[in-house]
């Protein structure tokens, strides 16, 4: 697949083409065996009664209703009317943005504990978090005199020392993964098959 | 003194809980709008929408779900209008599951505002499995990687998709983001190998993570979470508002800034009032 980049060949494009379409159905098989591996891990615990049973039986019950409303509604299910679809929008979609929202509420609290002006590193950290945070949104451009600035600031904030630690970041992890790929590929890497460190 | 202090950075975060809820509810019911700036990147993405001319032909990668949704459907609402405004066809896709069921129905009804036709000025493709694998397919061949739309109609007879193979053929790509599979793949992937024209309207976590593509002309615009939907809505209604027949525009996003500010405003304070009594105990402690 690399090799597409530097071979621009029909042909090869034509091989590489053939493998995605490969990868895509093991991605959808990837679906099936996920589903089997759900029921088989947590039927058992919900037969058995162990700890919190109640919420794995919820989660069978729910996966068992969505596959079934989802059949059902055929190619249609999206539409206004369907089981599908009312599901979707007056049981997952709340549940969804409820848990996103619960966030709110505990990075108040986190904040309000964990950032403490301690030593140097933690008061340039607190003191960047702030100016962001208060330059992100428009209350920041309305304060008196530095409220011109504080979007400079902060843009600078995001494209120098942020977008510099990123790309390092990005670097660091591709470097990373490129070693990891060549283990695995030479037999070096087995811990993925269950096996020792090599 | 140094008790109550104590008892000030310990106390019961149901009151942090209660504060963050009346952060969030007072603006609803008493909203105070402050003015703001447009950013550059976000400028761009208008700026560039605003030179394709009529008939052109985008593609929509909707890749949110509902947690998302505040965030990134403000933008992809005003984005519709701004390129069924402008006459610019439409075809959408999506890697994330979650999408179809929150983007079609939008999708139909802003289409519908500005007398669309489905499958000749827009259409929706349906979600695809596969992340970067998808990715890589729908770059290389949008009608193999959907060969049915949403509607199971063949795509490859839809008059939209006419001259429409590959992303390249498409006049610009938007990625509208929550994360993986998303913005920095499409980049990973196929925006430089096919030298796509690509812009991203992503979440506010997610934006600091795609500012390197920005500056490096990967990306020719980014719009960040709330803040970045609302100067979008901004640049667009103000110009396709109401009175020039756009209908259903309502600035969202804009509304939703003021309880943006609150919250922003009540976490800085929570923080400084925390600092504040940690150094004065820390004082009185050492003296």
């Amino acid at each position: 697949m690399v090799g597409e980049f530097f071979i621009p060949h029909h042909q090869y494009r034509a091989m590489t083409n053939e493998f995605l379409e490969w990868g895509l159905i093991l991605s959808a098989g990837a679906f099936l065996l996920g589903l089997v591996n759900l029921v088989q891990v947590n039927l058992p615990k919900v037969q058995r009664r162990d700890t919190d049973w109640q919420y794995k039986a919820i989660m069978l019950v729910a996966l068992v209703v969505t596959l079934v409303i989802g059949f059902a509604g055929g190619t249609a299910r999206q539409q206004p009317g369907y089981s599908y679809k009312w599901f979707f929008d007056y049981v997952f979609v709340p549940l969804n943005a409820t848990m996103f929202a619960l966030l709110a509420f505990y990075i108040a609290s986190a904040a309000f504990r964990a950032f403490r002006a301690r030593n140097l590193e933690a008061t340039v950290l607190l003191s960047a978090a702030i100016l962001v945070m208060i330059a992100r949104v428009p209350i920041g451009e309305s304060i008196p005199v530095v409220g011109d600035y504080l979007p400079q600031l902060m843009n600078w904030i995001m494209d120098v020392p942020n977008t510099a630690a990123r790309r390092a970041i990005f670097i660091g992890a591709a470097l990373g993964a490129i070693a990891t790929g060549l283990r695995v590929i030479l037999g070096l890497e087995r811990s993925h098959l269950g096996g020792g460190e090599s | 003194m140094i008790r109550q202090l104590i008892r000030f950075q310990n106390m019961d975060r149901r009151w942090i809980f209660l504060g963050m809820a009346l952060a969030i509810v007072v603006p609803l019911l008493a909203p105070i709008n402050f003015p703001f700036k447009i950013d550059e990147r976000v400028e761009a993405i208008y700026e560039k929408i605003e030179s394709l001319e009529a008939g052109d032909t985008v593609f929509i990668s909707a890749d949110f779900d509902p947690a998302s949704r505040p965030e990134l459907e403000p933008f992809y609402r005003a984005n519709l209008h701004h390129f069924f405004a402008k006459d610019v066809k439409v075809v959408i896709g999506s890697l994330w599951p979650f999408a179809p069921p929150m983007v079609n129905p939008w999708l139909e009804e802003i289409a519908a505002d500005h007398g669309k036709v489905d499958g000749e000025d827009f259409v929706f493709l349906g979600f695809k499995d596969g992340k970067e694998l998808a990715i890589k397919l729908i770059a290389d061949d949008v009608v193999k990687a959907f060969p049915k739309d949403l509607k199971e109609r063949d795509t490859a007879t839809l008059p939209i998709m006419e001259g429409k193979r590959q992303l390249q053929d498409f006049a610009l790509m938007m990625s509208v983001s929550a994360g993986f599979p998303g913005t920095r793949e499409y980049v990973l992937q196929v925006q430089g190998q096919y030298n796509l024209d690509m812009a991203s309207a992503t979440t506010a976590v997610s934006a600091p993570d795609y500012v390197p593509y920005y500056k490096s002309n990967q990306l020719f615009g980014l719009s960040g979470g709330m803040p970045g939907s609302a100067q979008y809505e901004k640049l667009v209604y103000d110009k396709y508002g109401n009175d020039s027949g756009l209908i259903n525009a309502r600035p969202i996003a804009t509304q939703a800034l003021n309880v943006l500010n609150m919250g922003h405003l009540f976490i800085v304070l929570l923080i400084l009032m925390g600092n504040v009594a940690f150094f004065l105990t820390r004082n009185i402690e050492e003296a």
